[in-house]
């Protein structure tokens, strides 16, 4: 198996660190039927980057994700995580390699209490309870509301709090990678701002974040390096900054004309 | 005042059975969406894998004439874990030759495909076992017990007990235990449950093999009652349906709750008209059907976006 990061030495006293990335997509083609959601797309994730994907309705942003999860079969091209092809792995081993989603609509276990959503977030670990307490404290530290509702069914909570335990749940598998597939859908002004906080913080702690938005204006401004995707294919990609910049980005997709 | 209490004590063991079986159609349904049609024809095997386990453990040949002093309470319950694990296997089977290859798919050829493997399950039955009923004594004999005067077969008492204890063993299971948990999960959203790291392909064959199991058990228990016969399976299905759909199919104790409401209405009326046990079934069905179309205890299936 290859490994993660190989180090050489150039020339006396540099060390060049050619660190392979920790997301690798190549040429990905997906289909549903006839429809061509995803018609050969490429990107990378490096360790410790937020990298975010944005794109319009009917994109292929979810796709893209569910594809790198496991749960669309690729058609053509290649998924490598750590350097190693897991094109061809089923989803529920790819959990345990450290890919964790908060998937769009959040799909959190509606007639479960918080707590078991939570725990079922490290369902492969096979961990102590010990572990999963810390690891449940850990969580409520980031997510306070969710400490006091944890007897309660996350079908009755909002919106909101259904999307922090989302999040909270997929970092239950401690991942390397955490995918954030619109994390902001349906969400009001305020709420959406503390999403956006979150993820913030967890970019600070270090977390490595492939995050899809429609709201490209904050996405752009957490987010290290973006790729716009429209109708199934990469049309643009750069630094945040950048992209938040360029003029066919405004227009398309930040409101301006 | 007796008889009813009795009607009431042997309705309550058929309704334990019509429960087990209806249990069993929620949990495939509840994670795949499909169950077993042929599910009648899955008991009568139970009862059948039975009666030659028993026959086994007595050092017999597995079609011999079965004695009531082959059947002691030890070997009943081998024959029990026999019929369960015989029939769990049938249930992979089933499930990899006659489910799998239609999920998910437009249409319903797992209706039919589940069907005809109930009708090759029939048909190597009769080859077997032949087409006489073949009656299974009771491992705790025949003599009536006196409970406030009504009198009850020991064995409709063992029916109630072991599905009662069975089904609260499931109930504690998918409530409390981490696979239990997983098995909800995938209930919810297959890709969601994936996405926690659950094999959702091992918890489906895990649900087919406990649904079959329980209709193994619920063979088992049924026949030294009503004795075994290769056609008793479409009528005890069905009204083990009927038992779902009047609880409700998504919610498994709904499905217990609707055997024990049918057993206990079949008895009731057949005290009073016996002609009519059917036909108050049905009527029954229709008027929850009309009231609460999810069943007493089903959920109102919310749209997924
Ligand atoms: N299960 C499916 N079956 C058939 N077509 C699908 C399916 N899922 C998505 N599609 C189609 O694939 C294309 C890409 O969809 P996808 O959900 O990936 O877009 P998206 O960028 O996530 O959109 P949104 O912003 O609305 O979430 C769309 O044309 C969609 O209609
Ligand atoms: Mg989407």
């Amino acid at each position: 198996m290859p490994t993660a990061a190989r180090c050489r030495r150039s020339m006396p006293g540099e060390v060049i660190v050619a660190e392979t990335p920790l997301l690798q997509v190549e040429g990905l083609e997906v289909r549903y039927g006839a429809i061509e959601a995803l018609k050969g797309v490429s990107l990378e994730v490096r360790q410790g980057e937020v990298v975010t994907i944005i794109g319009g309705n009917g994109a292929g942003k979810s796709t893209l994700m569910k594809t790198i999860s496991g749960l669309e079969p690729a058609a053509a091209g290649r998924v490598l995580f750590e350097g190693r092809d897991i094109t061809r792995l089923p989803g529920h081993l790819r959990v345990p390699l450290g890919i964790a989603q908060s998937p769009e609509g959040r799909q959190v276990f509606p007639d479960q209490t918080i707590r078991d959503n939570l725990l079922l977030g490290a369902y492969h670990r096979n961990a102590g309870a010990a572990e999963l307490e810390a690891d449940l404290k850990l969580q409520f530290e980031t997510f306070p509301r969710l400490q006091e509702r944890q007897r309660q069914m996350a079908g009755t909570i909002s919106g909101g709090e259904q999307q922090m335990l989302a999040i909270a749940r997929a970092l239950m598998s401690r991942p390397k990678l955490l995918l954030l597939d619109e994390p902001s859908l349906g969400l009001a002004p305020l709420v959406v701002r503390k999403i956006f906080g979150v993820i913030r913080d967890l970019k600070a702690r270090g977390v490595t974040i492939l995050l899809v938005e429609q709201m490209a204006n904050q996405a752009l401004a957490v987010a290290e390096r973006g790729y716009v995707i429209e109708t199934g294919r990469i049309t643009l990609q750069g630094r945040g900054a950048d992209l938040r910049r360029d003029p066919k980005v405004r227009a398309a997709y930040l409101g301006e004309h | 005042m007796v008889a009813i209490l009795q009607a009431v004590l042997s309705g309550l063991a058929l309704g334990g059975v019509y429960a087990l079986v209806a249990l069993g159609f929620n949990i495939t349904h509840s994670t795949t969406k499909t169950f077993n049609f042929g599910q009648g024809e899955f008991l009568v095997a139970g009862a059948f894998v039975a009666v030659s386990g028993l026959l086994l453990l007595a050092g017999k040949g597995i079609t011999d004439p079965l004695n009531p002093d082959d059947v002691t309470l030890l070997r009943y319950a081998g024959s029990m874990v026999i019929s369960m694990v015989v029939l769990g296997l049938l249930g992979v089977l089933l499930y990899y030759t006659a489910v799998r290859p239609f999920v998910g798919q437009a249409g319903l050829a797992w209706v039919m495909s589940t069907i005809g493997f109930g009708i090759i399950i029939q048909n190597v039955a009769l080859a077997v076992w032949g087409p006489s009923a073949v009656v299974m004594p009771s491992p705790l004999g025949n003599d009536v017990i006196r409970v406030f005067g009504a009198g009850i077969l020991p064995q409709e008492i063992m029916v109630l007990v072991a599905s009662i204890a069975v089904m609260l063993c499931i109930d504690v299971v998918m409530r409390k235990t981490k696979i239990g948990k997983a098995v909800r999960a995938v209930a919810q959203s297959m890709d969601a449950a994936t996405l926690m790291g659950i094999n959702v392909s091992a918890i489906v064959v895990l649900a087919f093999v406990v649904s079959s199991s329980l209709a193994g058990l619920a063979g088992l228990l049924i026949a030294p009652i009503t004795t075994a016969s290769v056609y008793m399976g479409l009528t005890l299905a069905l009204k083990a349906f009927s038992a779902a759909i009047v609880g409700g199919l998504n919610n498994p104790r709904g499905c217990m709750l609707g055997g024990f409401l049918l057993g206990l209405l079949e008895a009731l009326v057949g005290l009073w008209h016996a002609e009519l046990r059917e036909i108050s079934i049905f009527m029954l069905i229709i008027l929850v059907l009309a009231l609460k179309p999810e069943g007493l205890l089903g959920q109102r299936q919310v749209e997924k976006v």
